[in-house]
Formats: structure tokens, C-alpha cells, sequence
């Protein structure tokens, strides 16, 4: 079930600075999506800045040479358009939505904040708020984020895997103009940047616009290396987090291929055959036949180096924590005793191929898997046989993946436990302190 | 901006009262089905709330062909996944796969929608689950403010003022006999409507869509159910008042304030519409601009009209740390009291409209999002011409119209109600003098 290309009339255009261009048309409707993807996430910050690559999301938001404070977002939305970004372990990526008539206009507003962003202090402390908010919100105060902040912290001891994509709060306080000066320099040139274009536009108008507008901006030093030295991974490692909760909760990682592996489609499907839909095989034996969980969910993300196959169990009032591991452990090593059988490989299978043609039917998700495809698996043409490299997956593979995967001592576990964040009183550390040999004062 | 052709799509009414729409989606080779019924959570009956969604939740937890496993192997084995929303209004089911299953994809949603068993194990085991579920919400602030605000804002009498996943004293009630009564009164043919979404024209697709109908839909019951009555408008308060949930620990406190708005029939929609998104839509608006970009308050600011078929909600939603509370309601209140003398000004209500009007066709993309919109306009009696004629609709509203529906739906006129869950010591000392303040419990 190959797409065709014919379908997909991409084309490809670089510029003398570097800067990647693919353009999709399709003249269905009068509307159109612009994609600017950075390769630049967390992985490439280091302690004491963690969360600038975040951070600096929101800054170019803020005002470039042509367009003041304020005025991107003024100039897009007056003519007929809107835009979000996201920032990934690996990425930034910035989007926007419009009429098609207005396509000048947003490549206008890209191209001159990438050529001419304004940092300043003012606009520096104020998004530095907003950002603390979004960490307040996203973890400070919700399960998931403080389970998956803790699952990184314990799963990656040298890779800057190992920080949360928004930041410790600390390194957010501590985050200078200077620094996000360096970091604008080093990483948001043309030569670290990926545009994609998809919907109503006229390809070689649109190509002679990005040329006049992008043409100009001198190109950037090549990256910094990213220290990615994790040692071999020897035992399993456990943390705890206790917060005041309904219900006990485990999250649990287990190291994984980059997604350009080739294993990396195996995990695709033993995440979908775990967990996407009713009857999948975590949710069906967890959630349905054991009554243990409210939910169980497995989720397995494309990352440039090792990252984590995750699986997410919130366990139903009552059930203790160790009742509800064994059983995972349980359903995670039948994928590795046994072969899936037939029926569930097709099911998995169906699932993950309808979901990339269902990715493919708007304008925005066009852009952005094409944008993916470069990113993530070296060209866009990636996507066209990606549903037959499924198919090619046999019952073999999958269970050969697993047993490399899900080995007990390549497991990384966060049990949420309910309760009330426990004060550290003083007189209990020093407790500790006296009767731990050779901590206190005295000498031999 | 000029209005944006739909679809090649037709739309038939049945002599029975089911309504069948037929749309023309070229390009990636995928079908969808969705089936609309009145069975919504404004249909829960007195002491019942969540039954629609309980109902709903059972529908593939077996039929009279298959248990819950064959149902889940027949859909999924497709390559797809079934959508259940359970709205005020409505239940709409919803499968989409790729072209060559349509038939089947037809067929299955038929079955499951309207052949339910409703097996005595799996009604208790999702009663269990209901229960869980209702618990684990209360673990998320920005659920249980949505909960609180629905009660608060429409009256917890209104058929619209409780959550579609109920209250647990109401779903520990829950029996066999109460789901299989709700499907047999409220999944009939009056009111519902089936729309496909493929590649096919559009008089094939209307033509494949009936021979499916013929084929499973005989089990359909013809009676028509006694008609429930329409909800009224949303709860008029005298004065302002905070309903502060206590959640131990945060220290960031989420913050609703919740005054009627409008339905979807409602002839003022499209200014509402302009005047709401110049308010605290988009990320140009009032309260963004003066909440987040200038002050740095909060993450996520916007006020929303939230429109059933029969009555609205108008809220404003952020959420900001402890500290910063009692600023971020004061600026909130002041610039929505100071918007309802204004309404946007000339600039405002410019950008606003051409931002509504550059937008609208991205409704109109996915297969899901036509049928969907199709669908709503048709059940809300609005008819085509609702989403034909959007643009110029928009486009025509006045500063005078905006400035009217500007004041008349503020989220923060009087008799506003707040709603805020976080430390409730905290939220009391922050809302002191305010208003009257009512703490309760994490429930």
C-alpha cells in the first residue's frame, strides 16, 4: 500500500545558505500551512540553561526588525491566519495556519525574524513568567509531567535526554539575554532549518518569494557537537513520586532505538498492538480482564538519539502497586516468549498505516509529516514507503525487538504514591547524619 | 474574503426523521461514518446524570452478534478506532478507514450503535470503570474546573448543568435496565443523522449509504419516543459569588468565570462569535494580550462561548500561581467590564473578522471535521447555507452588532460566577472582599 508519488508532487529546493525547502500544492481549498522546523530541542541545551530551547520558543514571538513587539501575531491574524510552535527533545518547530492570499505575509514574517529576531531584557522576563506558568501547569501540578520528569531524570544518567524539555524551574530563573543571544546564533540559521509548505499556492511563485525573502541570511557555524554518551544501562533503576493523589500510578521506560533504526517500526507496533484501541493487549488484560487499571497506555516516540519506550499504567482504587507491576511485566514478556499472533500483528498493522493516511489529510498534517520524514528519517520520500516497511514486519521481528527492549534490567520505573509531600525535618537529618559511619565530624 | 464552496455533498430527509448526508471528499483514499442520535447528556433523566454516556460506553461492550471482544477485533481490525462523544445535545459515533472498507465500516457502526446487549458483567464492569475514571478526574484541576463550571454556570436543575460523566452518587446507581430503557427511548430514527465522507460522488454515496440502512438498519426502532422538553436558558445569578474546590498542594490555582451566553440558533451567533474572539480568542485579543503577553500571568488565557443547541455558556478560562490570583481575577474582571462599554473597535473588529473568515476552511479539511460540521448545521436546524454562507456572515457584522453582543455576553458581567480550584486557604485570603466565597470539598 505504497502512497503514490503522484499524489505527493513534493518538490525539493535548497538555497546557497543552507536553508531546506519543500513545497507541497494542492488547490483544494483556499488555504495553506507553512512548517519551519529547527533541529534544535533539549538535547542540544546543557545544565544551567535547561528549558532555553523552550524558552526560546516563545521569545520569537516577541519582535523582529521589521515586525515590532507584538506585531507578528497582529500582521497574521489581520490577514487570516494563526500560529502555534512546539519545542521536542530534538526540535523546534514553528507553524502557521492561513488563507492562502496571505502567503506573503507569513513568509515575510518568518524570514525577517529569522534574520533579525529582537531580544531584550523586558521581553526576556516576561516570557520567562509565562514559561513558569506552563511548567506549573504541564508539571508542577499534573501527575503525568511530574511521573515523566522523574522517568527521564532516572532513565539517561550522561544524555541531555535526562532534563525536561520546559526546564528546571532553577535554570529558568537563571537563563541570561546573553545566553538566548548565543543560542539564536548558533541554531535558528537558515542552515539548521527545514521549511515546508503545503495547500493553495503556485510552487514557483512561492519558491521566488522564499528566495527573496531567506535568500540573504548569512548561514551559521556548523552545531556544536551533543554529548550523547550514555553508558550501557546495568540494573533497574526505580524513584518515587509522592504528591497528594486519588490513585497510585507507575510509569514505566525502557531504553529504545533512535527512529531511524530499523527497529524503530517493530516499536511502532508493539505500541499499537499494547495499546491503541479497546482491544489492545495491555488495555485488554489490564484494564478489562484484571480490573486493575482506569487506564493503560504505552507510547513509543521517534527520537535522533535512544530514547525511552514508555508504558503509562493509573491504576484503579485499591489495587497495590506491585500487583499491577507483575501483571505488566507479565504482558510485556509474553511479547517476548511468544510470537503476536497473526490476527493482532494485522490489527497492529491496519491501525498504524491508517493512521499515517489519516496524518495526510489536511494541509497541516501534510506539512508536518513531510517535515517529520526530513527531520527524523533523512527525506520526505520516507513516507511514501513507510506503510509497506510495516508490512514488512514479521512476527519475528516483533518479538525479537521486544526481548531486546523490555529486559528486566534494561527497566526504568516511577510509581506515583498518594500522599503528602514529606517535610524534611531537621532533627530527623541529623538523626541520619550520626548514626551513618564516617559522615560526622571526629576522624578515625 | 470571498464565501468558500463546499463539498459536492447531498442531504435527504427521511419520511421517518432520519436524515441522510452524502459528501464528496477527493484526495487521501480513506472513508468516514458518523451517525449522530438525540442522546445527549441534556437527555440523562433526574438523578441519572451520565446515563447518556454510560449507554454510550456499553455500545461496544457487545451486541447481539458478537461480545465485546469480537466488536473490538471487527473495528480495530480495520484499522480503526471508534469514536463515541457524548455532547449536551448528542451521541455521535464515528469510524474512519480506508476506502476499501466502507461497507463494512457502515455495517459495524450500524450494529454497534443500534444493537447493543448489554451484558450483565460488562454493564458492572463499566459501572467500575465509570467510577474509577470519575475518581482519576479529580486529579486533574483543569477537569474538575470544567465540572464545577458547568453546574455553577447553567444550574444544577438545568438539563445542560451536569457533566456527561455524571456524579458518582448517580452512576453507582446504574443499572442493565437503565441503559437498555435510555437506548430504546433515545437511539430512534427522529432526530438522528447518518453522514459518509469518501471519494465517490455524492448521489453514489447517498445511494450506498441506504442500501447499508436496508441491509442492517432494520432493528431500528420505528416509535417515535416521547420528546423531552427544551432546555431553557442557562442560571441567572443576582450576584457574583466564588466557588473555591479544594485541591491541597497546588500551587497554581485554575480560575473560570462563567455567565450565560447563547445557543447555536441563536441570531446574534455570528456577532457573539467576532465579539467573543476579540475578547479572548486567537492570540491577539484583549485578555491574552493584557493577561499573558503584557503581565506575564499566565500560560493560557481565553474566554469561549460554549454553545449547546438550546442555551450557552460564556467562559473565561486561565490559571496562574498562587501568588499572582487575586491580580489575574482583578485584570480579568476590569478588562472584560471595560470591553462591555467598547466592544472591539474598528480595528479589532476588522482583524477579527478576516482572522474568523482565513480560518473557517480548515473546518472543512478532514473527512471527521466535514462531516461533523455538516451534520451540527443540519441538527441545529441552521441548515447549509450556515457554513456556505460563513465568511460573508462574518464579514458583515457591525461595530454596532459587536459592541451589542459585546455587552450583552461578557463572561465577567454582573452575577458572574468564579470559579477557582487550588489551596483553598490560599484562594480565600486572594478573594477576600471580592465577593462571597463558598469552599468546597475535592468531589
Amino acid at each position: 500500500m505504497a502512497l503514490d508519488p503522484r499524489d505527493f508532487p513534493v518538490e525539493e529546493h535548497h538555497l546557497a545558505n543552507g536553508l531546506s525547502i519543500r513545497l507541497l500544492p494542492d488547490r483544494g481549498l483556499p488555504i495553506a500551512t507553512l512548517y519551519s522546523f529547527f533541529r534544535v530541542g533539549s538535547r542540544n541545551e546543557r545544565p544551567g540553561i535547561t528549558g532555553i530551547s523552550h524558552l526560546f520558543e516563545h521569545m520569537m514571538f516577541n519582535g523582529s526588525r521589521k515586525y515590532g513587539p507584538k506585531e507578528f501575531d497582529r500582521k497574521l491574524e489581520a490577514a487570516g491566519g494563526s500560529s502555534n510552535a512546539y519545542t521536542s527533545n530534538d526540535l523546534t518547530v514553528y507553524y502557521e495556519d492561513f488563507a492562502s492570499e496571505a502567503l506573503s505575509l507569513v513568509l515575510d514574517l518568518e524570514a525577517d525574524r529569522m534574520a533579525s529576531l529582537t531580544i531584550d531584557d523586558t521581553s526576556l522576563s516576561r516570557e520567562r513568567e509565562v514559561v513558569k506558568e506552563e511548567r506549573r501547569f504541564r508539571t508542577d501540578n499534573d501527575l503525568d509531567g511530574m511521573m515523566d520528569e522523574a522517568l527521564s531524570a532516572l532513565s539517561f544518567l550522561a544524555h541531555p535526554y535526562r532534563w525536561p524539555v520546559v526546564g528546571w524551574m532553577s535554570d529558568l530563573n537563571r537563563i541570561t539575554r546573553a545566553d538566548c543571544e548565543q543560542y539564536f546564533r548558533t541554531y535558528y540559521a537558515p542552515n539548521n532549518c527545514t521549511v515546508v509548505l503545503a495547500g493553495d499556492f503556485e510552487p514557483a511563485r512561492a519558491l521566488r518569494e522564499i528566495e527573496r525573502l531567506y535568500g540573504a541570511i548569512p548561514s551559521g557555524a556548523p552545531l556544536p557537537e551533543v554529548p550523547t554518551g550514555e553508558p550501557p544501562q546495568k540494573g533497574e533503576r526505580r524513584a518515587q513520586v509522592q504528591f497528594p493523589a486519588q490513585t497510585k500510578a507507575i510509569l514505566a521506560g525502557f531504553r529504545a532505538p533512535a527512529g531511524s533504526h530499523a527497529d524503530s517500526l517493530a516499536l511502532d507496533l508493539i505500541e499499537t498492538a499494547l495499546s491503541s484501541g479497546e482491544g489492545a493487549r495491555l488495555k485488554r488484560a489490564l484494564v478489562y480482564e484484571q480490573e486493575l487499571c482506569v487506564d493503560a497506555h504505552a507510547y513509543f516516540g521517534w527520537r535522533i538519539d535512544p530514547g525511552l519506550f514508555d508504558v503509562a499504567l493509573k491504576l484503579n482504587p485499591g489495587v497495590e502497586l506491585a500487583r499491577a507491576e507483575a501483571a505488566l511485566w507479565a504482558e510485556l514478556a509474553r511479547l517476548v516468549a511468544e510470537p503476536l499472533p497473526e490476527a493482532d500483528l494485522r490489527r497492529a498493522k491496519n491501525l498504524v498505516k491508517a493512521q499515517l493516511l489519516r496524518g495526510l489529510t489536511t494541509a497541516n498534517g501534510r506539512a508536518h509529516t513531510i517535515g517529520q520524514m526530513e527531520l527524523m528519517l533523512g527525506s520526505w520520500r520516507a513516507m511514501l514507503d513507510l506503510a509497506d516497511r510495516y508490512e514488512a514486519v514479521a512476527a519475528t521481528d516483533v518479538q525479537r525487538v521486544a526481548a531486546a527492549t523490555f529486559a528486566p534490567h534494561r527497566r526504568n520505573i516511577v510509581t506515583l504514591v498518594p500522599g503528602e509531600q514529606p517535610e524534611l525535618d531537621p532533627a530527623d537529618l541529623e538523626k541520619v547524619v550520626g548514626d551513618a559511619p564516617g559522615l560526622k565530624g571526629g576522624g578515625p | 474574503m470571498k464565501d468558500v464552496a463546499l463539498p459536492p455533498l447531498l442531504v435527504e430527509p427521511g419520511p421517518d426523521g432520519l436524515t441522510v448526508a452524502a459528501i464528496q471528499k477527493r484526495g487521501v483514499p480513506l472513508f468516514h461514518v458518523r451517525l449522530s442520535l438525540p442522546a445527549g447528556a441534556a437527555c440523562d433523566p433526574r438523578g441519572k446524570a451520565g446515563l447518556a454516556q454510560f449507554t454510550a460506553d456499553l455500545l461496544r461492550r457487545g451486541t447481539q452478534r458478537r461480545d465485546a471482544h469480537g466488536v473490538d477485533a471487527m473495528i480495530e481490525g480495520m484499522g480503526a478506532q471508534l469514536s463515541v462523544d457524548v455532547s449536551l445535545d448528542e451521541c455521535a459515533l464515528g469510524l474512519t478507514v480506508p476506502a476499501e472498507l466502507s461497507a463494512a465500516a457502515v455495517d459495524a457502526l450500524l450494529e454497534v450503535a443500534l444493537l447493543p446487549s448489554f451484558p450483565e458483567a460488562e454493564v458492572t464492569q463499566t459501572r467500575r470503570r465509570a467510577l474509577a475514571a470519575l475518581q482519576a478526574d479529580l486529579d486533574d484541576p483543569g477537569t474538575v474546573a470544567a465540572r464545577a463550571a458547568i453546574a455553577v454556570g447553567y444550574g444544577e436543575d438545568h438539563p445542560y448543568g451536569h457533566p456527561a460523566s455524571g456524579f458518582r452518587r448517580d452512576v453507582e446507581t446504574f443499572t442493565r435496565e437503565d441503559a437498555a430503557a435510555f437506548h430504546a427511548d433515545r437511539f430512534r430514527k427522529r432526530g438522528a443523522l447518518l453522514s459518509v465522507a469518501g471519494r465517490d460522488d455524492p448521489a453514489q454515496l447517498l445511494r450506498f449509504a441506504q442500501d447499508r440502512l436496508s441491509a442492517q438498519g432494520q432493528a431500528w426502532p420505528r416509535a417515535a419516543a416521547k420528546d423531552l422538553p427544551l432546555p431553557g436558558p442557562a442560571a441567572h445569578h443576582a450576584q457574583m459569588r466564588a466557588i473555591v474546590v479544594h485541591k491541597p498542594d497546588a500551587t497554581q490555582a485554575q480560575v473560570r468565570i462563567v455567565s450565560p451566553g447563547i445557543s447555536r440558533q441563536d441570531p446574534r451567533w455570528a456577532a457573539a462569535v467576532v465579539a467573543n474572539t476579540a475578547l479572548g480568542g486567537g492570540f491577539t485579543s484583549v485578555l491574552v494580550d493584557a493577561i499573558r503577553v503584557d503581565r506575564g500571568l499566565s500560560y493560557s488565557v481565553s474566554s469561549r462561548l460554549a454553545m449547546g443547541r438550546h442555551a450557552g455558556l460564556s467562559v473565561f478560562s486561565s490559571f496562574t500561581k498562587n501568588e499572582t490570583l487575586r491580580e489575574l481575577v482583578d485584570l480579568a474582571l476590569e478588562k472584560m467590564r471595560a470591553y462591555r462599554g467598547t466592544g472591539p473597535g474598528p480595528d479589532a473588529l476588522a482583524k477579527t473578522r478576516t482572522y474568523l473568515a482565513g480560518l473557517f476552511p480548515f473546518g472543512l479539511e478532514a473527512h471527521e471535521s466535514i462531516a461533523e460540521n455538516v451534520s451540527d448545521c443540519i441538527l441545529d436546524g441552521l441548515g447549509l447555507s450556515h457554513l456556505a454562507t460563513y465568511r460573508s456572515r462574518i464579514a458583515s457584522v457591525s461595530e454596532d452588532a459587536a459592541r451589542e453582543a459585546a455587552f450583552a455576553l461578557s463572561p465577567g458581567r454582573e452575577g458572574a460566577q468564579i470559579v477557582v480550584v487550588g489551596d483553598a486557604e490560599v484562594a480565600r485570603k486572594a478573594l477576600a472582599g471580592l465577593c462571597p466565597i463558598e469552599i468546597r470539598p475535592l468531589e
